[in-house]
């Protein structure tokens, strides 16, 4: 045994034992631990294999910045690979697993490619598999993609739920150590809305670590009093297992709570995490400084740790690292984390400090060697000893355990995600936080601050000019007393010469320090490239420990300042959020809303077969009995369309009712034909055209009186005429006296169709509906027997005698079912939007599928439609261009089958008889198809060269898709009733 | 051929049945209430407001300059109508919603916690004070949400986004035990 759990101390509940399993061992830890450190209380030292070597690795850090302790916490549909164990709150039952071995993490093939590393330097797979080239997609790359890689996503579905909320505040404070919870203190004081988050499941950061007593109370003592305290103000939340990942516009901050990620069995009510969006008037970045690691042969060797790592796993979780403990050190911070370890009862037997002179005093008994350099680790899967050269000088010294300082970073992360770079500051041998401006505050040791009682005073002080500039009286913090207070201080030491063996620089992509000067020498020695080259900062970590030695090693290889070098770009997530957190509710039926027709119970009970169409769910067909393909529903109900009467549910049409007393000039100028002088009581087509003179929508304006129109659009345009409308109210014509409001769902409208469509309707309706006093096109409201306010149209798209009826949408059900049994006689079928489509098809009326926005109104053979005399509508003037009118434009036809068995579908190219398929040959395309029951074989809607001009042609009807060819003959598009009998009838 | 026609709830599938009893975190659903678009006449806006906040049993929820939706608990949606023409004359002109629009209330000490997970404004009363409203977008779905009480809120949407709308609460609530029926 080496790393121990030492017989008291630390802040863990010894009562409660929690028993968990590593790869298959059972093994217990406290309530209080995470699984590093019970881990490590198990001495078990060796957690994982290394990305590209192979290599054994141990537990590095404490916390968030950790490169090798990644492992899959539970099992089956509920695992989750890359988690740090650092920071996995560790509870009775959890389940780890290494990752990156095979067969077992003691015993690991892929280690065969620490024999072959002279070969695998950085760039090494991009030269070796360049040609031959097509080889790399098919081969190279998913190979060596699976013997790369980090963990292993679980491909069933995720059993978890995940939620988001917003959040307001005055102030959010990020991180909450002891500036963060000062500052917390001081504006929760004060009055402000404040949230505290912090990553940790214990507020209190380096408080929890730390030897230093504040008034006269050790340090995690004081962070309980101070959270105590928090609780207790209504104006403060507290966020503990909340990272905040990402600094967005208007300073809004994304931010990830783990509701239970540490719980055996999560509630089925809650979320298991939580996506925040805080929107902060201020926020004070408190995230403290991460301490570096030092660049040395063999610093990957399980047992080598961060110093502060072995500090707070002693201090705050009652474990030391090793029987024997050494320290390298470029700095103080090396000191005192041997006098802490010290007084915790662990050994230490040397600091090797590579200053060659230093004020710091060592415990008592601690052998101290300054200029000293490590140069060489002994053991394999465990540290056994530290080779130490001082002038050509070796010498092999013992330990278990050796912790590395190598100084401070600020953390500032979230302060550089919008753009603005990290500072070089020569003072603080590290990159600080550049000036964002008053909204986002760095402080504390984020700020280079590096003393507790420089932390506790910059929070209380940022906080209260915060609470002053957002206008409340924030009253003079008094600030505790500190004792044994250190001031650190370090050299900077960004690589030690002589190594032995591989230096390390990014544990967690195995790049060495070599690797860095491969890129130098090979032309990548910009940071940007360097890191892509070297994969140096990349992957879970994104470079936490590592990126500042890479800087100060590029820099030294330059022979410049890291300033020159700067770092690589910091974007959101400050750690990975998983999918599922950011999808939130939004998955299966509420990943977007349904939208519900109010005839949609009259549909259900009727059997309708529903599809989505846009946010719609709109019944498609009416199966009946005996009806065995969707095709004999669809003919069926067109046939009794065209010679009895059916019902059809046209509420998704979008309505707008317009007022006022220019509503006419409005409306005059949106569409492109004449609205000015449309009757009151008529309904007319209208055409509206986008600006550039391609069709926008199509629909009806009926006139209900002389400042009163009701618009219809198509069901899919129907928000964007709405925006469209108050664009042009707004911004072109606002001297127009015009108010508008959409009343789409406030009417339940149905299509009555077919030659009977009159007998059935005037069952229900007092007044006279005939051709004489309603005839096509009138528009009036009435009320129906019974009472019900209705308004009617003599509108229609089947090319039938048809009507369309709104009635408020409430009783929609209640009259389509009316409607139903007074048809019964006269053998009424309710249709859908197949058989909807195949009637207007074989009318050749058209939908979004030919107005696709490539389409004119003359394309359409709507170009009569387009009033010269207007003054001016939207669309008009570039409507004029050569290019819209040129005689060759594709124009609107019917197509035929020549051999009447072959079908046609649309998106098929056209063709001139014994042409080759090519963009220059590319005569025109399919824009709609189906059968037509009327005629009994498939027609279909085309745009084709100069096709008005070509019916009675034959044209090969090209579909490479379905590899379909077949002749069509090109005809009116009008297949049924050009004449408009049966409409008028 | 006469009938009395049914006025079918677009939430009546999945509220209707034993009403079961309301717990702390409550939504409402207003069976019956009348609701009118009321869009001033350009330049009137003024005084349509003044007209419109005088009248008692009248709530008035803000939707844009000129434009508020009015609901009413006492008229039926004809007689609202015939009361909102007489009140505005020529100065605005009167839309009937009472159809195309559903009323949600949600109450209880949850309340604001369960609307933060699809509203993204700030409903801290000093922020959103009572009798505010606003239009919003709750997660996907756009509703008019006003606060007509400390912990209640009132949220109305299009007919055809109601059943969503409604899920989505539920699933916002379900941490806070959320009950939901007809309001009498």
């Amino acid at each position: 045994m080496t790393a121990y759990r030492l017989s008291s101390g630390g802040l863990l509940d010894r009562s409660k034992v929690l028993s968990f399993t590593f790869d298959g061992r059972p093994l217990r830890g406290f309530a209080g631990d995470t699984l590093a450190s019970a881990l490590l209380a198990n001495d078990q030292l060796l957690v994982g294999r290394s990305f590209k070597y192979h290599r054994p690795r141990g537990i590095v850090s404490a916390g968030p910045s950790e490169p090798n302790a990644l492992m899959t916490l539970g099992s089956g549909a509920r695992s989750d690979p890359n988690t740090k164990a650092t920071v996995a709150e560790l509870y009775a039952g959890l389940t780890a697993k290494s990752q990156n071995r095979w067969p077992s993490l003691g015993f690991d093939v892929g280690a065969v490619n620490g024999l072959l590393s002279p070969f695998l330097g950085a760039g090494f797979y991009y030269k070796t598999f360049m040609w031959p080239r097509q080889l790399w997609e098919m081969l190279y790359e998913p190979v060596i993609r699976r013997a790369a890689g980090l963990g292993r996503a679980v491909l069933e579905r995720d059993p978890e739920s995940y939620e988001k909320s917003w959040a307001f505040c005055d102030l959010l404070i990020v991180g909450g150590g002891p500036a963060g919870l000062m500052a917390a203190l001081t504006a929760g004081r004060a009055g402000l809305r404040v949230i505290l988050a912090d990553e940790d499941f214990r507020l209190g950061g380096s408080l929890l670590g730390e030897t230093e007593t504040i008034d006269g109370s050790p340090a995690p003592a004081f962070a309980e009093r101070v959270v105590a305290e928090l609780l207790s103000l209504d104006n403060v939340t507290l966020l503990p297992r909340t990272t905040v990942f990402g600094w967005y516009d208007d300073n809004v901050f994304g931010a990830v709570e783990r509701v239970q990620k540490h719980v055996a069995e999560p509630s089925a009510t809650l979320p298991t995490e939580r996506v925040w969006r805080i929107a902060a008037k201020r926020a004070l970045l408190a995230t403290g400084a991460e301490e570096r690691p030092l660049v040395f042969g063999g610093n990957d060797c399980p047992g080598v740790m961060m110093a502060s790592a072995i500090g707070t796993y002693a201090q705050r979780y009652g474990v030391s690292a090793g029987k024997s403990v050494a320290i390298f050190t470029s700095g103080s911070s090396g000191y005192r984390t041997a006098r802490g370890l010290v007084a915790r009862g662990v050994t230490v037997s040397t600091i090797v400090d590579s200053r060659p002179e230093a004020t710091e005093a060592a415990p008592d008994g601690v052998r101290v060697i300054r200029s000293g350099a490590i140069v060489d680790t002994k053991g394999r899967k465990r540290l056994s000893g530290i080779v130490i050269e001082r002038s050509g000088f070796e010498e092999l010294i013992a330990c278990d355990a050796l912790g590395m300082s190598g100084g401070w970073s600020p953390v500032i992360h979230l302060a550089c995600q919008r753009g603005a770079r990290p500072v070089w500051s020569e003072d603080l041998k590290a990159f600080s936080a550049p000036d964002v401006g008053g909204g986002l505050r760095v402080v504390g040791s984020a700020n280079g601050v590096y003393t507790l009682s420089g932390c506790l005073r910059d929070g209380a002080e940022k906080a209260t000019t915060i609470a002053v500039e957002l206008g409340f009286n924030a009253a003079e913090a008094s600030l505790p007393v500190i004792e044994n207070e250190a001031e650190p201080s370090f050299a900077a030491l960004w690589y030690v010469p002589g190594a032995k063996s591989k230096a390390f620089v990014d544990f967690q992509n195995d790049v060495h320090a070599r690797d860095l000067g491969l890129a130098l020498r090979e032309g990548f020695g910009h940071v940007e490239h360097a890191k892509r080259y070297t994969t140096s900062g990349m992957a879970t970590d994104q470079g936490k420990l590592s990126n500042v030695n890479a800087v100060g090693i590029l820099a030294g290889m330059r022979g410049v300042s890291p300033a020159e070098v700067g770092t690589t770009t910091f974007r959101p997530f400050y750690t990975p959020v998983s999918f599922g957190a950011l999808a939130g509710t939004s998955r299966d039926g509420h990943a977007t809303p349904t939208r519900k027709s109010p005839l949609h119970e009259w549909a259900r009970k009727n059997g309708a077969t529903f599809v989505d169409s846009g946010l719609w769910f709109r019944s498609a067909w009416f199966p009946r009995a005996g009806e065995k393909t969707w095709r004999e529903s669809v003919d069926r109900e067109v046939l009794n369309v065209r010679a009895n009467v059916g019902l059809c549910d046209v509420a998704t049409l979008g309505k707008i009712e317009v007022f006022g007393a220019d509503a006419a000039e409005f409306l005059n100028r949106l569409y492109c034909n004449p609205m000015l002088k449309l009757p009151v009581g008529k309904a007319r087509y209208g055409l509206m055209l986008r600006e550039d003179g391609f069709v926008f929508d199509d629909g009806t304006v009926s006139r209900l009186a002389e400042d009163q129109f009701f618009v219809t659009t198509t069901t899919a345009m129907a928000g964007a005429v709405m925006s469209h409308m108050d664009y042009c109210a707004q911004v072109l014509w606002p001297d127009l006296k015009v108010r508008f409001c959409s009343v789409s769902d406030q009417w339940a409208q149905m299509a009555i169709a077919g030659p009977k469509a009159r007998d059935v309707l005037q069952q229900l309706i007092d007044e006279d509906i005939s051709e004489a006093v309603f005839p096509f096109l009138a528009a009036r409201s009435m009320v129906l027997r019974g009472g019900i306010n209705a308004r009617l149209f003599r509108i229609s798209f089947s090319g039938e005698l048809a009507f369309e009826l709104a009635v408020p949408a409430g009783y929609g059900e209640a009259v389509a079912e009316q409607i139903m049994e007074a048809g019964r006689a006269h053998g009424i079928c309710a249709y859908g939007v197949e058989a909807l489509n195949v009637l207007r098809l074989e009318k050749g009326h058209l939908t979004h599928a030919e107005f696709d926005g490539r389409v004119t109104p003359d394309d359409a053979g709507l170009g009569r439609m387009v009033s010269a005399q207007k003054p001016d509508f939207i669309g008009k003037h570039l409507s004029a261009r050569y290019g819209l009118t040129a005689a060759d434009r594709m124009q609107l036809v019917g197509l035929k089958p020549v051999d009447r068995d072959k079908d046609m579908r649309a998106g098929a190219h056209l063709l001139k008889e014994g042409m080759k398929p090519s963009t220059l040959n590319d005569q025109g395309w399919v824009s709609s198809a189906g059968y037509s029951p009327v005629l009994g074989h498939h027609i279909a809607l085309a745009f084709l060269k100069s096709g008005r001009e070509r019916y009675g042609e034959k044209i090969v009807v090209w579909d490479k898709l379905r590899d379909h060819e077949m002749i069509a003959e090109v005809c009116d598009p009008a297949f049924v009733d050009p004449e408009n009998k049966k409409l008028k009838a | 051929m006469v009938r009395d026609y049914n006025n079918r709830h677009a939430l009546d599938q999945k509220l209707r049945g034993t009403p079961k009893p309301a717990n702390a975190d409550h939504l409402e659903v207003g069976h019956w209430q009348a609701i009118a678009t009321v869009l001033a006449s350009v330049g009137l806006e003024a005084a349509v407001e003044r007209a419109l906040s005088s009248t008692p049993d009248l709530s008035l929820r803000y939707c844009g300059p000129g434009e508020w939706l009015v609901v009413s608990g006492v008229d039926t949606p004809l007689g609202l109508m015939r009361r909102l023409d007489m009140l505005c004359g020529t100065q605005a002109h009167v839309v009937d919603q009472s159809d195309g629009r559903v009323l949600m209330r949600l109450s209880g000490p949850s309340a604001r916690q369960i609307l933060a997970k699809g509203i993204g404004v700030d409903l801290h009363p000093s922020a959103f004070a009572l009798g505010g409203s606003t239009n919003v977008l709750c997660g996907h779905i756009a509703v008019n949400l006003s606060r007509i009480g400390e912990d209640v809120f009132e949220l109305i949407v299009s007919r055809s986004f109601a059943e969503s709308l409604f899920e989505d609460l539920m699933t916002m609530g379900r941490p806070f035990d959320l009950s939901a029926a007809f309001s009498d």
